[in-house]
C-alpha cells in the first residue's frame, strides 16, 4: 500500500531528482545568450567561485558568468520558488486548487506595496520586499472577505474575487507608475508582466526572505494537508487551526512579497508547478511545498532563459511566457474541478 | 464519560438554550429534531470545535474546552456532515490524518499509526479500496471513509453529524450498523444527528429531541418515540407503531389525501 501515500523514500528520489535537474538547468542557462559560452567554462568559473581555486577562463567569459548570468539565473530560482510555494499554500489554505499569488491579486497588491514604498521612502531597497509583504497581505485579507460565502469561501466566487482585485489593483500600479514618470521608478510593462533583468543586489536578501517563509510553510505541512480536507473536520484531528492559518498566511505573503518586489508580477507560476508536482508525487504538502519550490525554481528558469533569447537581440517580459502556459493550464484546470 | 450543563450557544441569534444531559459509555445516542434545531451545533460543541456560549461540556471529568486540540482529538472523534475534498488524496492517506494527534508535527506516520490506519480501513471495510483517490468514492463509500479517519485515532467517543444524508436505503443501514458494531465491539459511545427517525428507532438506545435549541426529551429510544411528543417536535402529523419485525417503533408520516378535485 506504500504507492498509496508519500513515504520518505519517495520524498527523497523527487526532491534529489528534482536538485539536479536544478543544478543542470542552472550551469546550461548560464551558457545562453548572446555569447555563447562553454559549459566547461560555466562549471569552471562558478566553481573557482565557490571552492576558491584558480579560474583558467577568459576574463571576459568570467564577467559575463559572474556578473550578469549567474545573478539572472539565481532571481530566476528564488522567484520561482518563492512563487510556486506560495502557490500550493494558498491552494491548501483556500482548498481551492485554482488559487494562485497572481490570480487571487495577492501579487499585484504586492507590487502596489512596492511601488508605494518606492515613491514615498525613495529606492532603499531592503524596505521595498517588506512594503511587498504588506500590500500582499492586505489584498489576500480583501480577496478573502469578498470571496468568502455563507458556508465557508466558494472556489469560483473566491476566483472571481481575485480577478476584480487584481483589476483594480492593475489599474493603481498603471497610475502610480504613470504619475510618477520621470522618478527612476521601472516601467509600468516590468511591474505588469515580470522582469528579472534587474534588482541583482537584493538577491541574497530576498533569498533569505524567501526561504525563512518556504521554512514557515513546510512546518506546517501536515496541518496543512488536514485543512485541505475542511478547517472543522482539522480542528477534530488535532490540528491548532487558527494558529496555522495565521502562520501560512504571514509566510505565503512574505516570499509573495518579496519576490514580486524585485521582480515585478508573474503570472500563473503559482498555479502550474503545485499542480504537475501533485500529479507526479501525490497531494502530501510534506512534499509538495518543498517539490514546488525546486521545480517552480526549474521552470521560471527555463521560461526566462526562453524569455531572454526567443526574439534576441531584444528580451521580452517574462510573465509572456508564463501567461502562454499558465492561461490555457487555467482553464483545463477549471473544467476539471467545477 | 459525556457530561453536558447548562450549556447556551449563540451565532447571530441563539442556537442553544440551556441543554443539560449526561450520557454513560457504550450508548448509542441519536440527536433528533427539525432544521435549525441546534444539532449540529451541540455537536461541534462536543467535539470541541466550537467554544460554548455559556455552560460546560465535560468529557470523562475533564472540561473539553480546557483541552488541546491534540488531547481532545484523541478523546473524540467527529465525522462532518459534509466534506467536500477537491484534491486528489488516496484513501490511505486521508484516514492516515487521523492519526495526527498521535504523531509529530514533522516527519513521516510511525508503524504503530500505520497499524492502527490499517485497522480501522478493516472495521469500516474500506480496505480493499485504501489506494483509490478520495474524489472518485461514491457517497456509501466516502461515509465510512470518513468514519475510518475519525476512528483511526481511536477515540472513546464519536460524534457524527448526519452520516446518512443522501445516502441510499442499503448504505444507511449499512453506515447505521457500522456505527452500532463500533460502540458493542470496541467499547465506543456514540452520538448521531440524524433525520431519519424509523433507523435511529432501530439502532439507537437513547434519544434526545431538539426544538429550537431547546431539549424536548432524553430517555430511552422507545420512550421518546411517543406521537404526541414526535408531532409537537416536528409539526408534523406522525402516527408511531411497533415494527412488526424488529418491535422496535416505526414512524409513519400520515399524508392527507388530495381534495377530489385534484385528482385526475
Amino acid at each position: 500500500m506504500a504507492r498509496a501515500r508519500l513515504t520518505p523514500r519517495r520524498m527523497v528520489i523527487m526532491l534529489g531528482t528534482l536538485l539536479v535537474v536544478l543544478i543542470v538547468l542552472l550551469l546550461a542557462a548560464c551558457t545562453i545568450g548572446s555569447e555563447h559560452i562553454p559549459l566547461a567554462d560555466v562549471a569552471r568559473t562558478v566553481g573557482a567561485k565557490l571552492f576558491g581555486s584558480q579560474n583558467e577562463v577568459s576574463r571576459e567569459n568570467s564577467i559575463i558568468i559572474l556578473a550578469i548570468r549567474l545573478p539572472r539565473v539565481l532571481l530566476a530560482i528564488v522567484v520561482g520558488a518563492a512563487l510556486s510555494s506560495a502557490g500550493a499554500a494558498y491552494q491548501a489554505l483556500l482548498r481551492n486548487p485554482l488559487a494562485d499569488p497572481y490570480i487571487l491579486g495577492v501579487s499585484t497588491g504586492a507590487a502596489v506595496g512596492a511601488i508605494t514604498a518606492t515613491l514615498v521612502v525613495g529606492s532603499s531597497p531592503l524596505i521595498r520586499p517588506a512594503a511587498g509583504f504588506s500590500g500582499a497581505l492586505v489584498t489576500i485579507a480583501v480577496v478573502y472577505a469578498l470571496g468568502e460565502g455563507r458556508r465557508g469561501s466558494i472556489s469560483e466566487r473566491l476566483v472571481l474575487a481575485g480577478v476584480i482585485v487584481n483589476a483594480l489593483l492593475s489599474s493603481v500600479v498603471i497610475f502610480m507608475v504613470t504619475a510618477a514618470a520621470g522618478t527612476r521608478q521601472r516601467s509600468v510593462l516590468s511591474w505588469l508582466i515580470g522582469d528579472l533583468g534587474a534588482e541583482w543586489t537584493l538577491i541574497p536578501f530576498v533569498a533569505v526572505l524567501v526561504g525563512i517563509g518556504i521554512a514557515v510553510i513546510y512546518a506546517n505541512a501536515r496541518s496543512l494537508n488536514l485543512m485541505m480536507t475542511g478547517e472543522e473536520e482539522a480542528s477534530a484531528l488535532g490540528v491548532e487551526v487558527r494558529r496555522a492559518k495565521i502562520a501560512v498566511y504571514l509566510a505565503a505573503s512574505l516570499i509573495t512579497g518579496a519576490a514580486v518586489a524585485v521582480s515585478g508580477v508573474i503570472g500563473f507560476v503559482g498555479l502550474i508547478i503545485p499542480h504537475a508536482v501533485r500529479l507526479a508525487g501525490g497531494s502530501d504538502n510534506r512534499l509538495v511545498i518543498p517539490a514546488s519550490a525546486l521545480a517552480g525554481g526549474a521552470f521560471l528558469l527555463i521560461s526566462d532563459t526562453v524569455a531572454r533569447t526567443i526574439i534576441a537581440p531584444r528580451e521580452l517580459h517574462i510573465g509572456v511566457i508564463t501567461a502562454f502556459i499558465g492561461a490555457p493550464f487555467f482553464i483545463v484546470l477549471l473544467r476539471r474541478t467545477t | 464519560m459525556l457530561e453536558v450543563r447548562n450549556l447556551s450557544f449563540s451565532y447571530e441569534r441563539p442556537v442553544l438554550n440551556d441543554v443539560s444531559f449526561s450520557l454513560g459509555s457504550g450508548e448509542l445516542l441519536a440527536v433528533l429534531g427539525p432544521n435549525g434545531s441546534g444539532k449540529s451545533t451541540l455537536l461541534k460543541l462536543i467535539a470541541g470545535i466550537e467554544t460554548p456560549g455559556a455552560g460546560v461540556v465535560s468529557m470523562e471529568g475533564r472540561d473539553v474546552s480546557s483541552l488541546s486540540r491534540r488531547e481532545a482529538a484523541r478523546a473524540i472523534g467527529y465525522v462532518a456532515q459534509e466534506s467536500i475534498v477537491r484534491f486528489p488524496l488516496s484513501v490511505l492517506e486521508f484516514v492516515l490524518q487521523g492519526r495526527f494527534a498521535h504523531g509529530r508535527l514533522l516527519g513521516f506516520e510511525s508503524e504503530e499509526d500505520e497499524r492502527e490506519t490499517i485497522r480501522a480501513l478493516e472495521l469500516t471495510e474500506t480496505v480493499e479500496f485504501a489506494e483509490r483517490k478520495i474524489t472518485e468514492l461514491s457517497g456509501g463509500e466516502r461515509q465510512r471513509v470518513m468514519i475510518a479517519r475519525a476512528i483511526a485515532s481511536r477515540p472513546r467517543l464519536l460524534v457524527l453529524d448526519e452520516p446518512v444524508a443522501n445516502l441510499d436505503i442499503a448504505h444507511q443501514v449499512k453506515v447505521f450498523q457500522l456505527v452500532k458494531s463500533l460502540v458493542a465491539d470496541e467499547a465506543m459511545t456514540a452520538v448521531v444527528v440524524t433525520h431519519e427517525l424509523n433507523l435511529a428507532a432501530e439502532f439507537a438506545s437513547l434519544a434526545m429531541l431538539l426544538k429550537q435549541g431547546s431539549l424536548v426529551a432524553f430517555a430511552s429510544t422507545a420512550e421518546v418515540m411517543h406521537e404526541d411528543l414526535l408531532r409537537s417536535v416536528f409539526e408534523a402529523e406522525l402516527h408511531v407503531d411497533r415494527n412488526p419485525i424488529t418491535g422496535a417503533p416505526r414512524i409513519t408520516p400520515l399524508i392527507q389525501s388530495a381534495p377530489i378535485s385534484a385528482r385526475s
